[in-house]
């Protein structure tokens, strides 16, 4: 293991570890950057709670979260951005970017052949040890996580630092988040009661908190299972039918196959196919799209609920 | 059979079955349970008369199934550990149902009849396999096959998955992990339509299962046809886990822990022995569906998990107590 990596510090990067060359890598790459680049170290705390520091923005970034990816896309990094997961499909522009498999425990060796000078992984435990080996090699990772709205102004925040990108970054947290302020109704008129089912078979709904949890109280509406504090889970329909949802949200493309059991007649809103159906990867992730899947969940809200 | 057993075994099934139709996420009081049942109008007899009855009936039914399938696989391999999911059946089920989620196939009887289907086709794979010397079945081989046919089944459903970018396909495990969130009068139907021959099958030969656990010289040499029964036995296990698995996922245990538990209590004839495990095993899975719709209410266990967390303490109880 040890002879590997020597043999990767000394061929494939050259200059590793040693600050002058680095330096004068990024310079040369960065010459078109737009803004000027602060003088000193670029330090930043990510979401695991390590702390990062790059003597100069990164101009090769992987990012293997595809909220990750669609932020550096949007702060204007984007041309940066070396190698993405399989499932970064936004912008467009993004699936030009080699494709390196999965996110979570993601191919180690894919990442380093792109020469990273920053990788971009999602905060779970089995991401702790990737970063871990990545430290090892010498390439910083930033762990984030990617669950809540919250997280889009805090993740463009950090990558913006780190890629040179900080008016890219504030410009567009301010524009979201006036977005957001516009998009959200606060009304305290009836709220309907959505039930949030992500899977069929056995019936899975999400809990407070999550992400379109979030999405649909903001539109107006009350997540059925409020009181649901995992992220995830299981619930039988006889729990469903007990709290009568007003709508059934479904990312399922086409009829959705439930509808039809015998089982799932009970629940009135089944039967009389209320169901608030969205396609969509804004509807996936946390993203600077977040508030107008809002707006298209209100306007579905007021047309199925009046 | 002793009467004084069989009155306790008789309060206990009733006694279960009354337990399960009255817990739920919904409370409700025991008459209105009761009206529920037969005519009652509004949501809770609703729930008790489409959701909760067909709930209790369906894992009764596929309890007392696995049960009966257990106890007479364990009799015809001379086995202790045999169970219905050793021959290949839970892994060629499971890769049914990747594979039918993977192709997005649409329907809501496309998960589980894959699942039936990947089943029965691992059990025929299994089947022509241990066919030694023209159409003996051999138990030996019987059991070595279904173990690499299921290695075979599962390492395919692994590259399935990882290769896969369907979405859901980890949500496919969920629903193997087996649970009756899914019971309908239609789908109780449907198993009892697959599980009635092979259940009185199984009742019929209970004991030529009695001449066979003895060995094959000496049930040859009373008059049993070894051969035969060995591929009733079979193709009737088969069937009834293949239908359990496609109804409500794999729900492990019950068919090893009920037969071993049912016979330190009661004569081990199987006259007597099927009757009985079937009534305990299905018991048992309304008791552990009671746990996994109410733990931890409004979510649910998948039931396979609580059969394993029931069943293995309470097997290695008995194992210790059995001991000399």
């Amino acid at each position: 293991m040890g002879g590997i990596i020597s043999i990767y510090r000394r061929f494939l990067r050259p200059g590793l570890g040693s600050l002058p060359a680095s330096m004068f890598l990024a310079g040369a790459l960065g010459g078109c950057s737009p803004e000027p680049r602060a003088s000193g170290l670029l330090t930043t705390v990510d979401d695991a709670g390590d702390t990062l520091t790059l003597a100069a923005p990164a101009r090769r970034v992987v990012s293997l979260i595809p909220a990750a990816t669609e932020l550096l896309f949007a702060i204007g990094a984007g041309p940066h951005v070396v190698g993405r997961t399989q499932y970064c499909d936004f912008p467009a522009a993004a699936e030009a970017v080699p494709n390196l498999g999965d996110g979570i425990k993601p191919n180690v060796e894919a990442v380093v052949a792109q020469r990273p000078n920053l990788v971009v992984l999602y905060n779970s435990g089995q991401n702790a040890a990737v970063a871990g080996r990545l430290h090892d090699l010498g390439i910083p990772s930033l762990r984030i996580n990617t669950d809540a709205l919250s997280s889009v102004p805090r993740a463009a925040r950090m990558l913006g630092l780190l890629t040179g990108r900080q008016r890219g970054a504030d410009s567009l947290i301010e524009v979201f988040d006036s977005a957001l302020a516009n998009a959200t109704r606060n009304s305290t008129a009836r709220r309907p009661k959505v039930l949030l089912l992500v899977w069929e078979q056995p019936p899975m709904t999400i809990g407070r908190g999550s992400f379109l949890s979030e999405l649909i109280e903001r539109a107006g509406g009350d997540n059925l299972f409020q009181d649901v504090t995992a992220s995830s889970g299981v619930v039988s329909i006889e729990a469903v039918a007990a709290r009568n949802p007003d709508l059934i949200f479904t990312t399922a493309e086409g009829p959705a196959a439930f509808a039809t059991r015998p089982e799932w007649q009970v629940v009135p809103a089944v039967r009389q196919k209320r169901f608030l159906r969205v396609t969509g990867s804004e509807f996936n992730r946390p993203s600077p799209r977040a508030p107008a899947a809002i707006r298209e969940l209100t306007a579905q809200l007021s047309r199925l609920a009046p | 059979m002793s009467a004084p057993r069989l009155g306790v075994l008789a309060v206990v099934v009733v006694g279960c079955l009354l337990l399960g139709l009255s817990a739920g996420s919904v409370a409700l009081p025991p008459r209105q349970i009761w009206s529920g049942l037969w005519h009652g109008q509004g949501e809770g007899a609703v729930i008790i008369r489409e959701l909760r009855a067909p709930r209790v009936a369906l894992a009764f039914l596929v309890g007392g199934s696995l049960g009966i399938s257990g106890a007479a696989l364990q009799a015809m391999i001379r086995n202790p550990l045999a169970e219905p999911y050793l021959l290949g059946l839970s892994s060629g089920a499971g890769l049914g149902a990747v594979i039918a989620i993977t192709s997005r196939a649409a329907g809501p009887w496309a998960v589980p009849l894959a699942a039936f289907i990947g089943a029965l086709a691992a059990v025929a794979l299994v089947y022509r396999l241990s066919l030694v010397s023209g159409r003996r079945l051999d138990p030996h081989v019987l059991l070595l096959s279904g173990v690499v046919v299921g290695a075979f089944a599962g390492a395919l459903m692994s590259a399935i998955m990882v290769l896969s970018d369907a979405p859901g396909v980890r949500n496919a495990f969920l629903w193997l992990l087996g649970g009756f969130g899914g019971a309908s009068w239609q789908a109780l139907a449907v198993f009892s339509a697959y599980a009635a021959i092979p259940l009185v099958a199984l009742f019929l030969h209970a004991r030529s299962l009695d001449l066979i656990a003895l060995g094959d010289e000496a049930a040859h040499h009373l008059g049993a046809d070894v051969d035969r029964i060995r591929r009733l036995v079979y193709v009737c296990t088969a069937l009834l886990t293949a239908a359990s698995v496609a109804t409500c996922g794999i729900v492990g245990f019950v068919g090893l822990v009920v037969p071993h538990a049912v016979r330190t209590v009661f004569r081990p004839l199987h006259q007597t022995v099927l009757p009985v495990v079937f009534l305990t095993g299905g018991c048992f899975l309304v008791l552990a569906d009671i746990v996994s719709r109410t733990v931890v209410r409004p979510l649910e266990l998948p039931v396979g998990v609580v059969t394993a967390l029931i069943g293995v303490p309470l097997f290695a109880v008995l194992l210790r107590r059995s001991l000399p």
